[in-house]
C-alpha cells in the first residue's frame, strides 16, 4: 500500500506544482487585457458591470448558471484574477475579493484613491494600479500616476510608491517587465525587478497605445491604428513583429 | 444671444438667474453660462430579433478595436459594438484573420476551453468556437445585463429612448430639439 500512496502523493504534488507555475489563473481560460470586464477563473465567469460583480458557474461551460451577485458601489471598470483572488478596479479605488471553494467572491479589502480611471494588475506581493485623469474618468484634475501597492497582507494593501505617468490607459506585467500604455503619448516599458525602484527601459512614442497583454515574451498592444505585436525576449529593446491594421481603436 | 432657445430650455433656471444677477447676464454676454452647448445625441433603434442574431462571417476589416483576448494560438479582437474578429496568431509575424463573428453590441469577452462568452446587448451569449469558421450559439442567458439607455459619453444631452421603438443599439450625434435627457 505504501508505495502506491507515495506515487499518488507525488502525482498530486507534481500536479500542484505545474499548476502553480502557470501564469494562467485557471486551465482552459485565456488571457485578457487590464481593461477587461469579463474574466474566467476556475469554474466561474466573473463579470463586472458599472455597479456590481456577477459570477456565473461555468462548470458546464456551455451552460453558464447565474451565481452570486455582489454590489460594489459605482464606477466599476476592470477585473483581474490572480491566484485565489479577484482585483477589481473602480473609479474610487481597488477592491480585493477572495474566491471561495465554489468561486463565490467574498470581500477582503479595499484601497481608496482619488476619482480616476484605474486598471490593476498583480504579480507576487505587489499590485500595480494606474490612475488617469480626464473627463471620462470624472476627474479632470486627478494625477496621472502608477501606484505600487504592497499586498503581502491582502487585508491591508499599502501604497508604497507612486510614479508619475502621462496618461496611463492600461498595463501588463510579466516577470521583470511592466508595460504601461500611455494613450496618445505612447508605450512605456519599465523594469520592475525592484517594484519600489521601477526604472524606465524604453518609451515608444511612435505608437498610440491603449492596452497590452504580455505573454510568453510577446507583447500584444492595442494601438490607435493597429494591433501591434512585439517581442520582449531582449528585455532592453522591444522588437516589432507585426501590425494588424485597424481603422481606429477605442 | 439665442434667448428663445435659452428660455425654452431653462425657463426656471433663467428666471432664477435673472432674479439673482440680471446684471452679470448682460455683462458677460460673451460666455453666458446658461446656454447649453453640450452635444446632443439621438438613439439608434433595432428590434430584439435582429439584435439577438449571432452569425459567423468571412474576415472583415477591423473598424473600431476594443478589448483583446488571447487563447492558444488565437487572438480575439472586439470590434466595438459589432462583434469579434478571430485571428490565427500561430505565426505572430503574420497574424491571419480567420472569421468575423457578428454579435450586435458586443464589447466584452472571455474564453473557457472552446466556449467564448460575449455580451450581446442585454444578453450574455456562450458561443462554441471549436470551429472558428462556424461559431455556434451554445447558450443565451437572456437579460443578463441592465439595459443602458444612455450614450457612453459624458456631459452630453440626448433624446430619451422610447422602449416602444425597440432596443437602443447605439447613438448618433444629431441636432435634437429640446432634449429632456442628459448625462
Amino acid at each position: 500500500m505504501k508505495p502506491i500512496l507515495f506515487v499518488l502523493l507525488c502525482a498530486v504534488l507534481l500536479n500542484a506544482c505545474s499548476e502553480g507555475s502557470s501564469d494562467s489563473v485557471s486551465p482552459g481560460a485565456g488571457t485578457g487585457g487590464s481593461t477587461a470586464r469579463f474574466t474566467v477563473a476556475g469554474n466561474n465567469l466573473y463579470i463586472v458591470t458599472n455597479t456590481s460583480l456577477q459570477a456565473y458557474d461555468i462548470t458546464q461551460n456551455t451552460n453558464p448558471k447565474l451565481g452570486q451577485k455582489t454590489k460594489l458601489g459605482f464606477g466599476v471598470e476592470t477585473i483581474f484574477p490572480y491566484g485565489n483572488h479577484l482585483f477589481i478596479g473602480t473609479q474610487t479605488g481597488m477592491f480585493i475579493y477572495a474566491m471561495g471553494p465554489n468561486g463565490q467572491p467574498s470581500f477582503v479589502s479595499q484601497y481608496n484613491h482619488v476619482m480616476s480611471c484605474d486598471p490593476v494588475v498583480v504579480q507576487g506581493n505587489y499590485a500595480y494600479v494606474t490612475l488617469r485623469s480626464g473627463t471620462a474618468c470624472r476627474n479632470p484634475v486627478a494625477a496621472n500616476v502608477l501606484d505600487v501597492l504592497d499586498i503581502t497582507d491582502l487585508r491591508t494593501p499599502k501604497l508604497m510608491r507612486s510614479y508619475p505617468m502621462r496618461s496611463p490607459h492600461g498595463l501588463g506585467i510579466d516577470g521583470n517587465l511592466l508595460f504601461v500604455t500611455e494613450g496618445d503619448y505612447g508605450l512605456r516599458v519599465l523594469d520592475a525587478t525592484k517594484p519600489l525602484d521601477i526604472r524606465e527601459v524604453q518609451f515608444l512614442t511612435d505608437v498610440k497605445a491603449y492596452d497590452v497583454i504580455p505573454k510568453q515574451q510577446r507583447l500584444i498592444v492595442t494601438g490607435k491604428d493597429g494591433i501591434y505585436q512585439y517581442s520582449y525576449a531582449d528585455e532592453k529593446q522591444l522588437k516589432l513583429i507585426s501590425k494588424l491594421p485597424v481603422e481606429t481603436t477605442l | 444671444m439665442p434667448y428663445h432657445y435659452l428660455v425654452r430650455r431653462y425657463k426656471t433656471a433663467l428666471l432664477l438667474l435673472s432674479l439673482i444677477s440680471l446684471d452679470s447676464c448682460y455683462i458677460n454676454s460673451g460666455s453666458d453660462p446658461a446656454v447649453d452647448r453640450r452635444e446632443t445625441y439621438r438613439p439608434i433603434y433595432s428590434t430584439y430579433d435582429r439584435v439577438r442574431t449571432v452569425e459567423t462571417l468571412d474576415p472583415q476589416p477591423i473598424r473600431t478595436a476594443g478589448k483583446i483576448y488571447i487563447k492558444d494560438q488565437f487572438l480575439f479582437i472586439n470590434d466595438v459594438g459589432r462583434g469579434i474578429h478571430i485571428v490565427d496568431n500561430s505565426d505572430p509575424a503574420s497574424p491571419t484573420k480567420v472569421s468575423f463573428v457578428a454579435i450586435p453590441s458586443a464589447r466584452e469577452l472571455a474564453i473557457k476551453d472552446s466556449i467564448l462568452y460575449v455580451d450581446n446587448i442585454i444578453d450574455l451569449v456562450a458561443l462554441n468556437i471549436a470551429n472558428p469558421r462556424n461559431v455556434r450559439l451554445a447558450k443565451r442567458v437572456e437579460n443578463a445585463f441592465t439595459y443602458a439607455a444612455y450614450p457612453p459619453m459624458h456631459n452630453v444631452r440626448f433624446e430619451c429612448p422610447d422602449p416602444e421603438k425597440g432596443l437602443v443599439i447605439g447613438w448618433e450625434k444629431a441636432e435634437v430639439t429640446n432634449p429632456q435627457c442628459f448625462r
